[in-house]
């Protein structure tokens, strides 16, 4: 079966269907996980923890692309098993090769990077799964992703609606990015943080035209409509004079940061900020003051692309212990290193019971805080499968900037 | 600055510490990018993923202290005790 | 490439185990083919199983073994594949019976301090989940973050705090196991699963200790239950010679300190790599030959008194302290330390990234510094034949249970750029292979302290190691898996069957 498909694929010079750039690109990183072999990552993996199926593995994902080169599997043998993945983050941290070396050699595991890589094969090779190519479709239609379902249009000019009857203008140096997820299916998010920077003295507009980020696209493997999503987005600040620009969303921020600078020559005119570490900062200089108490025991969800993969998981609980009458009880940010929400890289448009269960889990740890009455996170997106299960089990599930608008005397 | 830019994203040039090690930031050591030419080649890392490499290993080995016991004791201390004692 | 099963015996797994578990799919069996153990990654279509089941109890299990009788087909167990010596490695194809699913903390009985789990449960989560209660399950190796029960049960492990706690052996108290002919039974001390001492007929638990999977499967464990350490102390010392270094070792393994968990001794070679990339070790001057580090657990009235004692030893042992940072920091990072590929070095010092095989040898504390010398030779020779090699030095660390003197697990860290083996390579690696494990036999010791021996080149050895205890392991062998479909090819049990 191997010698089959490699003498098929070696006539048009490309061994299973990949095209001799991707080993050159990814067979350093790719053995240096499968040389290794001790999988460190896997009981951090959230998707792992719930299969035990080492086809979902980062091992697999790395070994996979030295089995392909070797002509051993084909991507048609192993684009499904690619999908199982929230990009979490946790096990190219947590992975020895990056987390005691990997600054030493400037050379760390990029599993995110080899299962980006993957997917868009698979795509250019015409494999789509199902959901994923529909969504990218109409994403690409439509602006923004179809977060409102299959039929309800999220346009780049209905983008702004929640922020009706705020007197927000348009463009200008500073704007607020609001994400899709959060712009149409949790308005309060975007509607705190444009009430509380105004509050914090911040002026900022919006995007007359906001388009995705294109994140779920570079992750999905859909990168032309990615690279289209960057592009427009860029033109669009630069039409107002934007040089900077304010990300509630975590996915937002890692998305441009990673992914804009290789499009952009001149991507340096612009500031990316992350609205958590801006508003810790406002609270810290006594620019936003929280007068309103908020009478809860919470626990705080760290994010992945927050805490994992960013290292930022210090301002929001900075945030929260500034909340008047809020009883805050933390479980740290390294233990949450194998916490996930199950929302991440689009998991649940593929494989929603996949995400269900790693939410479930997750919203059953917080259960198990005593006293703990909700759930506090810091991405929108995360929110979404965190607050059905919480609507399952009976916790409340909040995104922190709806808490600090509370305590900041807000109706959001 | 809050934010990310991405000129102050681009790692410091590197001061030389031994024939086969070099260091850029205070405390932290790194290959001689030379070192790494012919059979594997270096990623492009930078400040913030780099930061966050070397803070994350200090806090992981700070959790594994505390995973396994709840005080650890300090040898510099109890020297410090065994030297008047003896 | 893997032998196919009939339709009619996957249709048959699917009926015990589910369909949803029943996996004959390329990448399923290529991603259950390997451990960490340098692979003959040139070969990988030799070593995939031809399907995989995860059952989720011990009755569909014991169905998968007696289907797998009945055709004679092989059974592979696999719990973490993490192991060091090609236990979970299949031979022959057949049928990989992956334990992951297996993962639950099933009871947690405060009375008789116990905890009994699947065998797909790794010990850290487990403890995560221990902690709650103020207790640990000290079972520690270096593995800690990823490997199983099962597979710890299957490899009988060493703890790098054994010479507190004990190691696997003595912290499972008793397990269930399927049998290769598929019977169901419980072995521990005796019979009551919570006993920990009987001489009540024969004591079975310590004959499936380190079985390899070659007697079956284990379908569940029950764990002792620990005190949670109060507090930790760990101190290095480094030493201008490799021989200050080897006494100090044995003056602090024989302190009678009864809170010390474990010595670590590091040879001159073990620093000369360490100063490639460890920040530790890079700005130790080059007059540092050795390093000796321990640790204590335990309540913190005891652990204070036991750290002053051996701190003064390692004063008296004419040792430096190298500081608190290193020895807490790198105390740390020995619960997970397996080797990364960026330590490889080329002869002209450019990085390459390489596999790591660990020698894990028992050897009584004398023959240390002389094993040492003959093992560098050996990995020296292979160094000279090619740069595909490279030597990453010694380590030594107390081996007993409950007991810091005696023997050590001597461990040498070498070095394999396994894309590029060949036939050649990989037979002179398994020639270098069987040398080393030579060397620990002449020297009264065992080719593992705790992977098991079942590797090329080494398993040449088995029957010279053990005698006439050999010959007793194949009448076993036979008695129990009179088919021999469980894991077979390992330990070379096929020579159990030889004579019919």
């Amino acid at each position: 079966m191997a010698d089959r498909i490699a003498s098929e694929e070696a006539t048009n010079g490309r061994r299973n269907g990949l095209p001799e750039e991707f080993f050159e690109e990814w067979r350093d990183v790719a053995y240096n996980c499968f040389s290794s072999g001790h999988k460190f990552c896997r009981e951090v993996c959230p998707v792992m923890q719930v299969t035990r199926d080492e086809r979902h593995t980062p091992t697999a994902f790395h070994a996979n692309v030295v089995a392909m080169e070797k002509g051993h599997l084909s991507l048609e043998d192993v684009a499904e098993d690619y999908v199982h993945c929230t990009m979490c983050g946790a096990c190219e941290l947590r992975c020895p090769n990056t987390l005691f070396t990997g600054d030493f050699y400037r050379f760390r595991q990029r599993t995110i990077d080899v299962v980006k890589a993957v997917r868009a094969a698979a795509v250019e090779k015409g494999i789509h799964q199902k959901n994923w190519k529909r969504w990218a479709e109409l994403t690409d239609r439509w602006g923004n992703e179809p977060v409102l379902g299959w039929t309800r249009e999220t346009s780049g000019s209905k983008v702004r609606a929640w922020a009706t009857g705020l007197d927000i203008p348009t463009g200008g140096g500073t704007v607020l990015f609001a994400d899709c997820e959060a712009a149409f299916n949790r308005p309060s998010v975007p509607r705190a943080v444009a009430l509380l920077l105004r509050a914090g003295g911040v002026e900022f507009g919006l995007m007359d035209q906001q388009w995705c980020c294109g994140g779920p696209m570079w992750e999905t493997g859909y990168v032309e409509i990615a690279h289209k999503m960057a592009e427009h987005n860029m033109l669009d600040w630069r039409k107002t004079g934007t040089k900077r620009i304010i990300c509630p969303d975590p996915h937002d921020y890692i998305t441009i940061i990673e992914n804009y600078p290789l499009l952009d020559s001149n991507f340096d005119e612009f500031e990316i900020v992350l609205a958590v570490d801006l508003i810790a900062e406002l609270i810290r200089e006594g620019k936003l003051e929280l007068t309103t108490p908020v009478q809860r025991t919470v626990t705080y969800h760290d994010p992945c692309r927050l805490n994992k993969r960013m290292g930022v998981w210090q301002s929001p609980r900075e945030i929260l212990r500034a909340i008047p009458g809020l009883t805050f009880i933390d479980v740290d940010h390294v233990t949450q290193w194998s916490y996930c929400s199950g929302a991440g890289s689009n998991l649940w448009v593929e494989k929603p019971e996949l995400t269900a269960e790693i939410s479930r889990r997750r919203v059953t740890k917080a259960k198990e805080l005593e006293g703990v009455d909700a759930l506090v996170s810091a991405c929108p997106w995360s929110e979404r499968p965190l607050t059905e299960q919480g609507d399952a089990q009976g916790l409340e599930v909040f995104d922190i900037f709806e808490l600090v608008a509370e305590a900041a005397g807000f109706e959001v | 600055m809050l934010g990310f830019r991405l000129s102050a994203e681009k790692p410091p040039e590197a001061e030389r510490v031994n024939d086969v090690v070099v260091s850029r930031f205070e405390h932290v050591y790194e290959i001689d990018p030379a070192l790494m030419t012919e059979h594997v080649r270096q990623q492009d890392i930078p400040n913030w993923d780099f930061r966050r490499i070397v803070d994350s290993r200090w806090e992981h080995l700070a959790w594994m202290h505390d995973h396994f016991a709840d005080s650890i004791l300090s040898g510099e201390e109890l020297l410090a005790e065994i030297e008047k004692e003896d | 490439m893997a032998i196919a099963l009939l339709d009619s015996v996957i249709d048959d797994l699917a009926a015990i185990c589910g369909p949803d578990h029943v996996f004959s799919g390329r990448s399923a069996v290529f991603n259950r083919a390997r451990v960490p153990a340098p692979f003959p990654a040139h070969r990988w279509e030799d070593h995939v199983p031809s399907a995989v089941v995860l059952p989720t109890s011990a009755q569909q299990v014991s169905e998968v073994v007696k289907l797998a009788n009945e055709h004679r087909i092989p059974v592979v167990p696999r719990a973490g594949g993490t192991g060091l010596t090609d236990g979970a490695v299949p031979l022959r194809h057949g049928i990989l019976v992956d334990v992951k699913l297996m993962n639950q903390i099933l009871e947690l009985d405060h009375a008789n301090r116990t905890v009994t789990v699947g065998p797909g449960i790794n010990m850290l989560k487990l403890n995560e989940e221990l902690r709650k209660h103020g207790y640990i399950y000290p079972d520690n190796p270096a593995s800690y973050p990823c490997s199983l029960v099962g597979g710890r049960i299957g490899t009988s492990g060493w703890s790098l705090i054994g010479a507190r706690y004990g190691h696997t052996r003595d912290l499972v108290i008793s397990f269930e196991i399927v049998l290769p002919t598929g019977e169901i039974i419980r072995v521990g001390d005796g019979g009551g699963p919570k006993v920990r001492k009987s001489s009540s007929g024969y004591q079975l638990k310590h004959l499936f200790m380190g079985h390899q999977g070659t007697l079956g499967i284990v379908t569940e464990a029950t764990l002792e239950l620990v005190p949670r350490p109060e507090a930790e102390f760990s101190m290095f010392f480094s030493y201008q010679d490799y021989m200050d270094a080897w006494r100090a070792t044995g003056d602090l393994a024989r302190s009678g300190v009864a809170t010390l968990a474990g010595v670590v001794l590091f040879d001159e070679w073990k620093i000369k790599y360490l100063r490639r990339d460890d920040e530790a070790y890079i700005p130790q001057p080059d007059s540092v030959k050795g390093v000796v580090a321990c640790a204590c657990y335990g309540n913190a009235d005891e652990v204070r008194v036991g750290a002053k004692r051996l701190l003064r030893i390692g004063k008296a042992s004419g040792g430096g302290y190298m500081g608190d940072e290193i020895s807490q920091g790198d105390w740390a990072s020995r619960h997970d330390r397996y080797a990364t590929p960026q330590h490889g070095r080329t002869r002209d010092g450019q990085v390459a990234l390489m596999s790591w095989h660990c020698e894990d040898a028992s050897i009584p504390y004398p023959e240390l510094p002389v094993v040492r010398e003959k093992w560098h030779a050996i990995a020296q020779s292979l160094c000279d034949r090619s740069d595909m090699f490279d030597d990453w030095g010694m380590f030594a660390y107390t081996n007993g249970a409950y007991k810091p003197w005696g023997d050590y697990l001597a461990e040498v860290d070498i070095g394999i750029w396994e894309m590029k083996w060949d036939d050649e390579s990989w037979a002179a690696w398994v020639d270098a292979k069987r040398e080393l494990a030579r060397v620990s036999i002449e020297h009264g010791g065992s080719i593992s302290a705790c992977h098991g021996s079942c590797r090329e080149g080494e398993v040449d050895l088995v029957p010279v190691e053990l005698g006439g205890g050999f010959e007793v392991m194949k009448t076993i062998k036979r008695s129990l898996d009179p088919n021999n479909i469980m894991n077979p090819g390992k330990y070379l049990l096929d020579q159990a069957y030889e004579e019919e």
